[in-house]
Formats: C-alpha cells, structure tokens, sequence
C-alpha cells in the first residue's frame, strides 16, 4: 500500500485527536470555571483555574469512600470475571459436553436484557433471599461484583471464545500425553500463549465495571456506593451542580486512563477475539 | 450556599445544641434505650437534606448516642429505592424523604408510620419541643383523614413569579414600553400583561444586542419538569384546579365524561404556555427546574415563575448568579376569578412545594428514628436550616432576626410566603400521583415538540389518563 | 482423552453465578410479565392476568415506536462506528510518529462512564451554555436546539454513541487486520489488483469474522443504551431518543406497572436473542469455511 508522509499523517491525527478529546476538554472547561463564568459567550479558555469544584469533592469523604469502593469493585470484578471466563471458555473449546452450543450462547444471553425491570428480583434477591440475621447482601461491595457478572462474563466468554480456539489444540493434547493435568496444561499452556487476549478481556471487564451506573445506584446505599452514582447526586433541584459533576466526572477519568495508558500495548493483540488465525 | 455561610450555620448550630444541652437532658434519656442503633435515610441531595446529614444528623448522634445514616441521592434514584424498600417491606430505611404529591400514595398503601399514634402510645417518646401546632399549615398535608400526622415537614417552598428588578427599573426600558404598550412597565397582574412584558424584554434584548428573552419555560420534551410547570404552575392561573379530573365524576379527565383536563380553560392555558416559548431562551425545550434557575441565575430571562428554592441563591450567592441584588418577588399573573376562588379555598394560584420525612412501616428501628424527627422538628433548629436552604416550615421561623435579614434580601420572599401562602396549594390528594403522569406525559411533549395541538394533545391527555385510571381500578 | 466431568467443573463456577443472578431474575421477571400489577393501583397486588400484557404489546403504538427507533438508532450507530473504526484501524497499520500516543488518546473515550458521557454531551449542547449551538448558530446560522427538534436529537445520540464505542471498534478491526496472514495479499498484489479489489476480495473475507463478532457485541449493548441519553435528552423531544430501554426504565421506574414492564422487557429480550442468534450463526458458519477448503 502507499506510504503516506509522516507529517500528512501526524495531522491527519491530530485533528482526530482534537475530535475526540473535544467532549472531554469541553468537561475539564466546565470543571475549571466556577458557575457565572461558564453564562454567556463559550470560552474554552480557562484565564483563572477555579479550584473549589475540586476542591469540594477531593476533600469529600464521601467521594474518596466512593472512590475506593470503585477501584476494589471493578478490580476484584475484572480478576473474578477473567478467572471464570478462562475456565469456562477452555471448557467448552476443549470438552465435548452435551449441548454446550446452546450453554454457550445462553452464557451470552445474559448481556442482552434490558436492566430496568430486572432490578426489581435482584433488589429482593439483594435484601431478602441473601439475608442472614442484619446481614444482607445489598449495599456491599460483593454484592456488586457478583452482579457484575451477569454483564462482565458474557462479554468475557465471547472475547476469550476465539481465541483459545485459535490455540491448536495439539498443543495441549500433546501435553496431556506427556502426563500433565488439565491444571498444568492451563498453566503452562493455554495462559502463556493467550495471554494478551486474556490482558484484554481483564481490561475491558474493568472498564465496563467502573463504569455501570444503574445496578450500583439501586442496589447500594451508604456503604457500597461506587464514583458513578456519585455523579448523579450532583444533579439536584437546585441547579444542577454542573462543575462539581465535571470535577468529579474529570477525576474518575483519572484512574482509568492511567490503567488503558499502561495496557494499551495489550489490547491491540488481544482483541482478536482469535477469529483469525496465524 | 456559599462556604462562609454554611460555616456561620454550623458554628450556630453548634451554639444551640450547646444551649439545649444545658436545659433537662430529654435527648439522652429517651435516646438511651437506642443508644448505638443505626438509623438510616434516603433523601434527594438537596440544600436542606445536606444541611440535615451535615449538621443535625451529628448533632443528633452526639445527644443520643443514636448512628444516623444519611443516603443522598438524586431525584428519580430516591423515589425508586424508597418505594422498592416499602413495597417489599425490606426494612432498609429508618425515615424516607416524602414529597408533598407523593403522600398520598404511600398513605393508600399503609407504607408510614402513624407518629400521633405512636407518640400518644409511647409518651417517653415525646419530645418536650416537639409541636405540630408550631408548624406551617404546610403540615396538614401530612395527616390522614383522621388528622394523624405521618410525615414531619422539613422543607417548603412557594413556586413565585421572579422578576428582574433592575431590568423593570430601568428608565429607558419603562419609557419604550410605555410608548409600545401604553401602560407603566411593573410586574405583570394578568396574562396578556405577562406576555407583552415577555415580548417587550425579548425584542429589548435583540435591539441591544444582549443575551437576554422574556420569560422563562421550564419545558423540557422528555422529563416531567414540563408537565409539572404546566399542571401546577401555568394551568391553575387559569382556574384549571387538579389537573382537570374531577374525583367525583368517577375521576373522569375528558370533558364528555365530567372531568375538564381537555377543557376550554386547559385549551386557554396550554396555548397561552405554549405561547410563551416564542418569548423565552432557546435551552426552554431542555429545562427542567434545574435549568430554569440556572437560565434565571444567568440573566437571559426577565421574569419566568421559578421555584422558591431557587430564590434565595439566585438573589444572593455571586459565585452562582449574574443577577444578585437584581431580583423581585411578586405573585403569578392570574387570570379573572382565580384570586376569589383561591381566598374562597375553592381554588389555587400556584404551587406549595415541599417535603417532609416519615418512618416505613417496615423500619425496624422505628422508635430512634421517630425521635430523629423530632429532633428536626423542634423550632430551635430552624432559623439556621432556614437560612441555609431557604425552606421554612414553623410559623415562629419567620420572627427570627437572621430569617428577617434573609427576607430583605430576597425582595420580601419569606414575607409573601407568609403573607400569601394559603392562596397556593400541594398536589392534588391523588393515590395515583406518578401513574397518571407518566401515562399522558408523551402527548403533553409532543405537544411541546410541536407534533401534536393543543386540542389534540389534551384530547389524547384524557383519554390516555382515563384508561391508566380504569387500568389501575380507580375508575370503575 | 478429556473427561467430561472436569469439563462440566470448569464450567460450574460460571453457571452457578450466571443461574443465580441471571437466570434467577429472568425467572422472576417470565412470571410478572403473566401479571397485572401496579404498586399503586387500586389493588397493589400482583394478579394472574395471562397473556394479557402482550396482547397490548403488540398494539402498543408508543412501545412499537421505541423499538423501531431503537432499531434504527443501533443500525446508524453501529454502521458509523463500522465504517469509521475500519478507516481509523487501517491508518493505524501505518507506522508513523507518536502512534502509541494517538492511540491512547483514541481510546480514551472508552474510559468515560455512560452517565458521564451523557453529561458531558448535554454540557455541550445545551444551549447558552454549550459551544456547539452558539458556533452552529455563529457559523452557519443553524438553529441547534435538542429539545424541539426530532432530527437533530436522534443524530446527536447516534453521533454521541460513535464517539463513545468507535475506538473498541478500532481496537478489534486493528486487532483482527495485524494478524491477517500476508501471502494473499501478496499474491494479489502480484496478479495486479487494485487497491478497492483488495479490499473487496480479500481483506474484507479475511476480516468477516472479526467485523460479525464485533458487530455482535455492539450490537447486543447499542439495543440496551439507556444512561447517556436519560442524561442527553431524557427521550425527547417528546418520543424521538426514547429508545427502548429508557422507555421500560419509565414503565417500571416512575409508573411502577411491573406486570406491563416485565412483558415488555421479555418481548425486547427475545427480539434480541433473535437477532444476535442471525448474526451468531452467520459468524459460526464463517469460521467454519476455512476448514473445508
């Protein structure tokens, strides 16, 4: 193919990037200013940095609470998710179980219903059916990790699907003559040559955790609540609190760039859900 | 609030929970029994709910020893887990925030505590401050037929008509609009006086090259702030009560059918609002209450009816508004005959907003947080709350010195809520408050987007309201 | 050869999970959905009403709409994304200055919670606040307004949609282009075809299955969106974003009828399931071809 100049493509992408990172600016503008700076005119410049919205949510307890509770939930979900994944999906690539097809795509099924209506049996199952004695299951951080599942797992067995399938499956039957068990063979295996697509899944698990709203916002309360729910508490009657929500919105950004900067390398490998082999 | 203010508030608070503390130990006593239990709320984040779980939730564990939890959370979020909570008698929460134009739900579901009940039950439980009689008449909204009361008010608001004063003082403006108009600028009495003044500050803005219309429209096309503006604000300026259905003609909406949701005064009034979007800022369409406030707060309006919430930090905190020291207060304009059947209590002029705590029937701590309410209720606490987030709901509330400094500043707002509350009212007392909403909201936005008349819509409105009622097995 | 049974183990773990708050919740929901229930009904207990819900869904002209739109929305969105996210990956096989950087910064977006997004859009466009309507209107004299106009409205979701998902588009397509095998290219190159017939003949069948597993996942989460545009334009104006997931998230938030919101979000959930098996199926037999040659 043709070989376009550097310089043409640095800013053909420089102009994509502006694209892109234009919602996001616009958000850390609105962060920056205080409330009458933002009527009027649209200036995207920021002449004096206006630090009380950060400063409100940054000395909020509540917020650092949130804050915490984010990063174990989407963490300890991501780690949970990628583990049971990984078993399932090899078993199914591998085993020869009746009518795993079916089991299989039922597994996917899970990530296609529409939330609102469910959150009713699981607002029950959360406060009556996993109750024991004044412990219940609503409003902890388990609670939510196991729920995101429902939605994480799906999306997991289908990315991780292609790609240990892609793995011949001479590899690990040679192994398994050579006497090793189906721990060892996952082990020394089928993880090292699937580890980038494994990175991947774990990544974007992450990602889709941190980031659910509706299921935390019903079924948390004081203790488990995660950043995102915080968001929606700044839209209150008394004029939506716009730049405390953008200050907040802004520091959640944070984490989760700093985790994509460091993975970005796997990502590209791994997302080739192994449709295609090499 | 401005920070400094709110500071003032709790070093105030503070001083009156140590005065309290000097006087006979109630608190301790009655609180012992529940000493270490938790409590816990949900209520929408709010100024007044903040000033309850940032300073009298404290205070109250420091004189009880009783935990207090207090989930803040936003509008939709707090009606939903509130309700699920009831509904499945979980027993999460300990006292649940009750907007005025829901009580009447939860009252035909058995969900609330009955507090004269309990406390004429358990008198160790009466807090020697707590009277209902110190309340508003606000409080009557919380009792049942019987007069039980099962809610304590803590905070209410008058939906008023703000005006820029500096904008109606202006010598040049009062001279081209009398030359136009051929009458004094002042704020508007009735409609059409409204709508000139509206069309006069819109074309006042393009000829002086400002950002500035009319009128506001709180008239979002897909959240129910538009069907509220309507059917509490504009509508009963028209002697259009109760959104049109009529409770003794078998809760009938359509005209045919008794009611007169689809009548010639709604006809009148949804024109006259639709009207107005003609005269009002282009984000109207995607304003909810929030949005008002803040196209008012901004100067791009020169009157609209904003929520009184709203007054106070739109008048007075310079971080948040471009027009402090600039607004007036007055009544909404009213169409002939509205006033008389408001002083007759046979109608209304506007909205009487607000809320008020009560306990779940399925709180298992129902006796702390019942005390919990009294403690919000007593009428030493209130001046500072008052001052903080602008919602008065004691009578003796409005006498003290830091309310009456408020007042000055806020163009006499807490004096016409005093003086003229009564001619506004709650939502209509209907079990059925967010169904019948929801089930006619599409038509009301589609009439707002233009697809449908304003006959057309109302048509639909009853029709669609008469089948959710009969669905739901009021309507027989 | 492999025991069943350590097969059936690896499995449990995720079935167990999936049964218990999947399955369990999709139980409860098939039997309220037979149901006429209102909290605040009359009678606010749920009663036996048959197929009765369902028959006023498929005559439910508002419902209708919602899924219509709905459909419409996934396919603008998805097809954007598509496009846009195959044009974006190819650039990124070149090698140029600070790719790892563009890259980053392409993903970003991904990063951003949907309410956040949603916001975020609404910060922009409201107007007298936004800048987006102030330098349409400054420019080219367009009157921009989400809340009165349907058009403007449903682009500015889709368009708020492709900003959000179309670098995970990028990232698969990239993904799936580096480890395409180079002879067939090779060969074409050498039997002198064009840059079009290339991509005709043999990028875009070696891509297929990548391209239909993408547009599966996509797909199955573009038919659910709800935060970002309950936050946009709540629906509006009137019924023109009211995709329908917001609209259940209305029957049974605010209006609390379990009974018709549980019917509805069966017939939405099968609709689904429908049509993520057509695409199923169509990737299945893609990846089997290659074996038969």
């Amino acid at each position: 193919m043709r070989k376009n100049s550097p310089a043409v493509s640095i800013l053909f992408w420089i102009l994509i990037s502006l694209v892109t990172l234009f919602p996001i600016y616009w958000m850390f503008v609105v962060s920056a200013k205080s409330r009458v700076e933002l009527f009027g005119k649209p200036n995207f410049i920021i002449r004096s940095f206006f630090s009380e919205n950060y400063i409100n949510t940054l000395t909020n307890p509540t917020f650092q609470k949130y804050m915490i509770n984010s990063l174990i939930v989407a963490t300890a979900n991501s780690l949970l998710v990628t583990v049971l994944a990984l078993l399932a999906t090899y078993s199914v690539s591998r085993y020869k179980l009746a009518g795993k097809e079916n089991i299989y795509f039922w597994t996917i099924t899970n990530r296609m219903a529409p939330p609102a209506v469910f959150l009713l049996p699981l607002f029950l199952l959360y406060t009556r059916t996993f109750s024991i004695g004044s412990w219940k299951l609503y409003d902890t951080r388990i609670g939510l990790i196991l729920l995101y599942c429902v939605f994480n797992l799906p999306f997991a067995i289908w990315t991780m699907r292609g790609i240990i399938d892609a793995i011949p499956k001479e590899l690990d039957e040679a192994a398994m003559v050579d006497g090793a068990n189906t721990w060892q063979v996952l082990t020394k295996i089928i993880i090292p040559v699937a580890k980038p697509g494994i990175a991947v899944t774990a990544i974007l698990t992450w990602v889709f955790a941190w980031n659910e709203y509706l299921f935390a916002a019903t079924l948390t309360s004081v203790h488990a609540r995660t950043i995102t729910t915080g968001l929606a508490e700044f839209v209150t009657v008394t004029g939506t609190n716009w730049g405390q929500m953008a200050a907040t919105a802004t520091l959640t950004l944070l984490p989760a760039f700093i985790f994509i900067g460091l993975a970005q390398r796997h990502i590209v490998a791994g997302l080739t859900f192994g449709a295609v082999k090499e | 609030m401005p920070r400094a203010g709110l500071k003032t508030a709790l070093a105030a608070a503070a001083l009156v929970a140590m005065v309290s503390a000097a006087k006979a130990d109630f608190w301790a006593d009655a609180g012992a029994p529940y000493k270490g239990v938790t409590i816990r709320g949900v209520s929408e984040s709010t100024p007044p709910s903040n000033y309850v779980k940032d300073v009298l939730g404290p205070e109250f564990t420091k004189a009880t020893g009783i935990n207090v939890e207090f989930e803040a959370t936003s509008w939709d979020q707090m009606y939903d887990k509130a309700i699920k909570d009831m509904e499945a008698k979980t027993g999460i929460y300990d006292f649940v925030y009750i907007e005025q134009d829901i009580i009447y739900s939860y009252l035909a579901r058995d969900f609330l505590v009955d507090i004269t009940k309990t406390l004429a039950d358990d008198p160790k439980l009466a807090a020697p401050d707590f009277n209902a009689d110190k309340f508003t008449s606000f409080i009557n909204y919380f009792k049942n037929d019987k007069g039980d009361l099962f809610g304590v008010p803590m905070e209410a608001f008058l939906k008023v008509y703000l005006y820029r004063k500096d904008l109606f003082d202006d010598p040049k403006a009062k001279e081209a609009f009398k030359a136009k108009y051929n009458r004094d600028l002042a704020p508007a009495k009735t409609h059409a006086e409204y709508q000139e003044i509206a069309e006069f500050f819109t074309q006042w803005g393009k000829d002086n090259n400002l950002e500035l219309w009319g009128t506001t429209v709180q008239a979002h096309t897909g959240h129910p702030a538009s069907w509220y503006e309507f059917f509490e604000s504009w509508a009963p300026t028209f002697g259009l009560y109760n959104w049109g259905i009529n409770p003794e003609k078998n809760y009938a909406a359509s005209e045919a059918n008794g009611g007169s949701m689809n009548g010639p005064k709604a006809k009148a009034a949804l024109e006259y609002w639709l009207g107005l979007l003609k005269f009002a800022p282009p984000e109207s369409t995607s304003s909810t209450w929030d949005e008002v406030a803040a196209t008012f707060a901004a100067g791009r309006a020169a009157q609209g009816l904003v929520y009184g919430e709203n007054a106070a930090w739109i008048a007075t905190n310079d971080s948040k508004s471009k027009v402090v020291g600039k607004v007036g207060v007055a009544l909404p304009p009213l169409a002939e005959g509205v006033e008389a059947d408001a002083e007759a209590g046979k109608g209304y002029i506007g909205y009487y907003d607000g809320g008020a705590f009560g306990i779940p029937f399925s709180s298992k701590n129902q006796q702390a947080a019942l005390l919990f309410l009294e403690y919000i209720g007593q009428p030493s606490v209130q001046p500072d709350w008052a001052v903080a987030g602008s919602r008065i709901t004691h009578t003796d509330t409005y006498d003290d010195p830091k309310v009456k400094a408020m007042d000055e500043k806020v163009d006499h707002y807490f004096t016409l809520m005093r003086d003229k509350g009564k001619l506004f009212a709650g939502a209509p007392p209907y079990p059925f408050h967010a169904q019948v909403r929801e089930a006619t909201a599409p038509f009301f936005y589609q009439a707002i987007a233009g697809e449908l008349s304003p006959q057309d819509a109302l048509d639909k409105m009853a029709e669609a309201a008469e089948a959710e009622l009969s669905k739901l097995g009021y309507r027989k | 050869m492999r025991s069943q049974a350590v097969g059936w183990l690896l499995l449990a773990p995720t079935l167990l999970v999936l049964a218990v708050f999947g399955l369990g919740p999709f139980i409860y929901v098939l039997i309220t959905g037979f149901t006429d229930w209102n909290a605040f009904a009359a009678d606010p207990t749920a009663r036996f009403a048959g197929v009765q819900n369902y028959r006023h869904l498929v005559f439910d002209a508002q419902f209708l709409y919602s899924l219509w739109l709905t459909l419409g929305f996934a396919f603008f969105a998805v097809a954007s994304e598509l496009i846009l996210g195959y044009f974006l990956a190819q650039l990124f096989m070149h090698d140029f200055p600070l790719k790892g950087f563009f890259r980053t910064i392409h993903t970003l977006p991904l990063m951003v919670a949907p309410i956040a997004v949603g916001a975020t859009w609404r910060l922009l466009t409201v107007p007298g606040l936004g800048p987006i309507p102030y330098y349409l209107d400054k420019w080219f004299g367009i009157d921009y307004r989400l809340g009165s106009f349907a058009d403007q409205a449903f682009y500015t979701t889709v368009l708020m949609d492709v900003w959000h998902w179309t670098p995970l588009v990028t990232l698969t397509l990239l993904a799936g282009l580096v480890s395409l095998p180079r002879e067939p290219f090779e060969q074409a190159q050498i039997d002198g075809a064009n840059r079009f017939q290339i991509f005709w003949h043999v990028t875009l069948p070696l891509l297929m299955p990548v391209i239909l597993a993408t547009v599966f996942i996509r797909v199955m989460d573009a038919l659910r969106t709800v935060d970002e545009v309950w936050m946009l334009t709540g629906g509006g104006p009137a019924a023109a974003t009211r995709y329908v997931g917001l609209y259940i998230w209305r029957v049974v938030f605010p209006k609390t009828d379990y009974g018709y919101g549980s019917a509805m979000s069966l017939l939405t959930l099968y609709l689904t399931i429908v049509m993520c098996w057509l695409l199923y199926a169509a990737l299945v037999s893609r990846r089997e071809k290659p074996k038969a040659e």
